[in-house]
């Protein structure tokens, strides 16, 4: 008993950071609750906000090397349903910076939204918290759902009438998938008599079933994680949630979701004792032609991109399927570069919405003449979701499509080979759509008369940014390759 | 040593990019000169390097070397990427062709009105990003330039072209990307089959490396890995290493382009502005033969001496049906495209014989098409600045009101038809000796070329009948507008023609320069 008690203490211990996050959390509720709503308070939210999250983005930076010092490589806390480790601070860490990414795009570009959306959105990076440290199979039920419901809440808490409709075909699919999910995770506990994933019990059971039993199961199972992925065959809700809900939140769920998930397919793949590559190499190949095929016909920037994250799903799992260690780090690396890639895209759509009014793409005719700055960017950030070079893009595909290539080597799988190629063709049929943009915005003339469109300073500076990490990780690949490299 | 003469030529343009971009609108007319003043200490830069190049070396010369990337790969060891430069035989040519093309197009830029700060910003940065990618030592970086040349290049057409600019140039975009992707693909593999054996020594790690010159040296390879020479894994049914020199077949061939992957040049060419045309005929299409030679020729000998015979018969191919396309065109700058597509095609016939003549003929034709291209697209864009039409039945008797166009427009002609004394000729004559003494080719392949030579003569000739001679006249009472060339368009197609006859009569300015290399490039085969 007293062995349980001081176990327990020494797990919340470890997990103080989230603990006094969720603190925060109450509190902005409370403040919520017991204030008058007033024209100012955005500015309050925000402040409170951006403070906790650069704070525990230090934490967890000061997490990193701490925990190295004490556990080699992980600790299982609370009686194995949380399991620290360095991978899961450094997703936590990826979380966190798209978070205070977010909040400062709502702020520069002067969202005002209610109190509590930043109540449900701390919720929302809290379930992210715990998805990205648990190889439990219930703990990640948990986690996907609270990280699913505050989607859901934060979809539609503009309660417009288009901004409804997306939340409530979010739940629908979502609600599907997780059913789905829950029933591959009983067969999984049925077969296995564990629910935890990372175990040594689990893979030797797991083994001893047919091979297309462990198949049918592990997919259930990851249907609820491609949902949040947007990965095919769970991809339908995503162009019409990208649509309606107001751009910064779509480029928080374009990325913070998806790398709470991809840590967790990490973690699960790598558990699997039966050969799943061809269920992943399908669900790749549909994603990449799905997404692209269908980005092609978008006259509208946001469902533009949210076809494009559907492909870029699938790029990010071409990491796990070559499934060595290379191709994990490959798949982090990607994640991460993605980050700064689909945050900058969703801010410069954003920006040219400002002058616009609209996501159409024919709306934005001229405007890179008008501000030549605004029209570099697009550029940049366009070749950038392509993978050309001199963009961090192109450094994250080769190193998928090497790890690809290196495992294709020493197993000599032809399907490797395949998804290879397929998804190098799909690279080509990107650059129609992405280069729409700056070809309205460059190639075609200004509508009307030329008005001069001019970014206040704040906007420009953190557009700047975003351009110029997307070069200088192309420059300077390593900078996050070591970090990634000592997990 | 480490002198910092290449990267000049790379940086000077993109920083005067970066230049002109940040000037305001308020100095537009400055923005043409400062393209000039580049273009022009570009091409001194490259006389220094032209006359200090060591001729007999065979190694690379004024050799730049940094480390960039030094990237652990977990179980895969590291990947080396450095930042190398260095000429020798091979790129030397291409890098004073560059040095000249260059300059004669930010010249003809001149009458550029259209948004003059993004025109000459772009102009400035494919400067770079062209002479970089001739003087890439390592694969990566080649890459990246090959890469990036395509935007700049992209916005050039898709801006300031003709009516249907917008087409051509998303066609020439995603043609050439696809090509890269190819060989994409093969840089790949090919890292991932060499090792930096020293490197891998001292850090105690299989090193991946990009540098040209250990990707060409079999005895870098991994023994077992995909691309490695005893490797005998297939491809889907094809051999590893064949698979790879497909593709890059394919990738180059689509930038040179050899027949059957011609088809975006045509309309790439007629819709670009004069400059851009002059540039991508007179370098662009270099960078695709350059990268036969280099890469597929130069890392995969085994397969291409096998193989060889295919490189020839897209040669030929090209050869002959580049020449009978020329000869239905009615459009002057049409006929002018497809006559580079055939005089590529001797580019590749020459490479393909794999004797010191024909590789030495090909690099030299890879120059002297590069000058004579510049200007037959120059000859044609003066008259479309006079008339806005090149269709060649709409003129008539020219000779007798413009008597100066007419003898460049001689001199160009019968130097890309192969009159003795001029580039055309020599070129020519060696890629078709080569290949006749080759011992891998059969004899009526360069016989087959020689039709080419007849064809060229015949659509030439006929052009400069139906143009020039005759009694004057323009239709569309175009007449009062053909006024002769000024002294900007003297300079330009005078200087390209003079350049032409000193090569023409000297080959030997680039053959001492490529001898010793290709002698050693040949001792693969």
């Amino acid at each position: 008993m007293l062995e349980k008690l001081s176990h327990i203490l020494f797990s919340t211990r470890l997990l103080l950071p989230e603990l006094v996050f969720a603190g925060v959390f109450l509190i902005i509720v409370a403040i919520v609750a017991f204030s008058k709503k007033s024209h100012q308070s955005h500015n309050l939210y925000n402040t409170i906000t951006i403070s906790i999250l650069i704070t525990i983005s230090f934490v967890f930076y000061v997490f990193l090397s701490f925990l190295e010092q004490y556990f080699d490589s992980g600790v299982m806390l609370f009686h194995n349903l949380i399991y620290l480790d360095k991978l899961g601070i450094f997703f936590k860490i990826i979380i966190t910076i798209s978070a205070i990414a977010v909040i400062l795009h709502l702020w520069v570009v002067g969202y005002k939204v209610v109190g509590e959306f930043y109540a449900i959105f701390l919720a929302l990076i809290l379930g992210l918290f715990v998805l990205s440290m648990t190889t439990h199979l219930l703990m990640l039920y948990i986690a996907l759902e609270m990280v699913s419901i505050c989607s859901y809440i934060v979809v539609a808490i503009n309660k417009s009438k288009s901004n409804a409709e997306a939340g409530i075909k979010y739940l629908l699919t979502g609600a599907t998938s997780s059913a789905v999910m829950l029933y591959g995770i009983s067969l999984l506990y049925g077969m296995t008599g564990t629910l935890n994933f990372g175990t040594q019990e689990f893979a030797t059971f797991l083994g001893q079933n047919p091979q297309w039993v462990g198949n049918v199961a592990a997919f259930m199972t990851i249907g609820g994680l491609l949902f949040k992925l947007s990965a095919a065959p769970f991809h339908s809700w995503t162009p019409d949630v990208y649509e309606a809900t107001p751009t910064p939140i779509v480029a928080f769920l374009s990325i913070a979701p998806k790398a709470g998930v991809i840590i967790v397919m990490i973690r699960f793949l790598s558990g699997l004792s039966i050969d799943f590559r061809l269920i992943l190499a399908i669900v790749i190949v549909g994603s990449l032609f799905i997404g692209n095929l269908s980005a092609l016909w978008q006259n509208n920037t946001k469902r533009l991109l949210g076809y494009s994250t559907i492909a870029h799903a699938g790029f990010m799992l071409v990491g796990l399927l070559a499934l060595n260690q290379f191709g994990v780090q490959s798949a982090i690396f990607y994640v991460a570069t993605y980050m700064c890639i689909t945050l900058s895209a969703f801010l410069l759509v954003d920006l040219l919405a400002l002058k616009t009014e609209s996501y159409e793409l024919t709306s934005l005719k001229g405007l890179g003449q008008e501000n030549i700055f605004l029209g570099l960017s697009a550029v940049v950030i366009m070749i950038a979701l392509v993978g050309f070079p001199p963009t961090v893009g192109f450094t994250g595909k080769l190193l998928i499509f090497t790890a690809l290539w290196e495992s294709y080597q020493d197993t000599g799988n032809q399907l490797l080979l395949v998804v290879l190629i397929i998804s190098l063709l799909n690279t080509a049929i990107s650059v129609f759509y992405y280069l729409k943009i700056p070809y309205y915005m460059i190639f075609k003339d200004p509508m009307g008369s030329a008005r001069r469109y001019a970014l206040d300073i704040p906007k420009r500076f953190f557009l700047f940014i975003f351009i110029f990490l997307l070069v200088y990780l192309f420059i300077k690949p390593d900078l996050v390759m070591t970090m990634i490299e000592m997990l | 040593m480490n002198n910092i003469l290449l990267s000049t030529l790379i940086f000077l343009p993109v920083i005067a990019a970066a230049l002109v971009l940040l000037l305001p609108n308020a100095y537009k007319d400055s923005f043409k000169w400062i393209s000039i003043l580049v273009s022009i200490i570009n091409l001194l830069n490259i006389f220094t390097l032209y006359n200090t190049f060591d001729r007999k070396l065979t190694s690379f010369q004024f050799l730049e070397q940094y480390e960039w990337i030094r990237m652990g790969l977990g179980s895969l060891g590291t990947l080396s990427i450095d930042y190398i430069l260095g000429v020798d035989g091979i790129n030397m040519p291409m890098v004073l062709l560059s040095g000249i093309i260059f300059l004669a197009g930010s010249v003809a830029s001149f009458t550029i009105e259209h948004r003059p700060k993004a025109y000459h910003a772009l102009y400035l940065l494919l400067t770079g990003s062209v002479i970089g990618c001739f003087v890439a030592l390592d694969f990566f970086l080649f890459f990246i330039f090959f890469e990036f040349m395509l935007l700049p290049m992209y916005f050039l057409i898709g801006i300031w072209g003709g009516e249907r600019r917008e087409y051509s140039a998303i066609k020439f975009f995603i043609y050439t990307f696809v090509g890269s992707i190819f060989i994409l693909i093969v840089m790949i593999g090919l890292t991932m089959s060499v090792s930096d054996t020293f490197f891998s020594q001292e850090l105690n790690t299989v090193v991946h490396t990009f540098d040209f010159r250990l990707l060409a040296d079999f005895k870098n390879y991994i023994s077992g890995s995909l691309l490695s020479p005893d490797n005998s894994q297939d491809m889907f049914g094809i051999p590893a290493r064949l698979f790879a020199f497909i593709l890059l077949l394919i990738g180059f061939g689509i930038k040179l382009p050899a027949v059957p992957l011609h088809t975006w040049l045509p309309d790439a060419h007629v819709e670009a502005p004069t400059p851009v045309s002059v540039i991508l005929a007179g370098i662009l299409l270099k960078v695709g033969a350059y990268g036969f030679i280099r890469i597929a020729y130069g890392f995969f000998p085994d397969i291409a001496f096998e193989y060889t015979h295919i490189v020839a018969g897209a040669g030929v191919l090209s050869i002959i049906y580049g020449a009978f396309n020329a000869l239905a065109q009615e459009d002057l700058k049409k006929m002018i495209a497809y006559s580079s597509v055939s005089h590529m095609g001797f580019v590749l016939l020459g490479l393909s014989s794999l004797t010191a003549e024909g590789v030495n003929g090909a690099i030299y034709q890879m120059f002297g098409h590069g000058i004579l291209s510049a200007m037959l697209f120059l000859i044609a864009g003066v008259i479309y600045d006079r008339t806005h039409n090149r269709l060649i039945e709409n003129f008539r008797g020219l000779s007798s009101k413009m008597p100066l166009y007419t003898m460049a427009v001689t001199i160009g002609f019968f130097g890309a038809l192969g009159l003795p004394s001029l580039p055309g000729f020599v070129g020519e004559f060696f890629t078709l000796m080569g290949g006749f003494q080759s011992k891998v080719l059969p004899d009526w392949v360069p016989m087959l070329a020689t039709l080419g030579l007849v064809l060229s003569a015949g659509y030439f000739l006929w052009t400069l009948q139906k143009m020039f001679f005759g009694k004057f006249w323009v239709n569309r009472n175009h007449e009062h507008h053909m006024k002769d060339l000024d002294i900007r368009e003297i300079a330009m197609l005078y200087g390209l023609a003079a350049l032409a006859v000193i090569f023409g009569i000297f080959p030997n300015l680039i053959f001492d320069i490529s001898g010793e290399t290709v002698k050693l490039f040949l001792d693969k085969f």
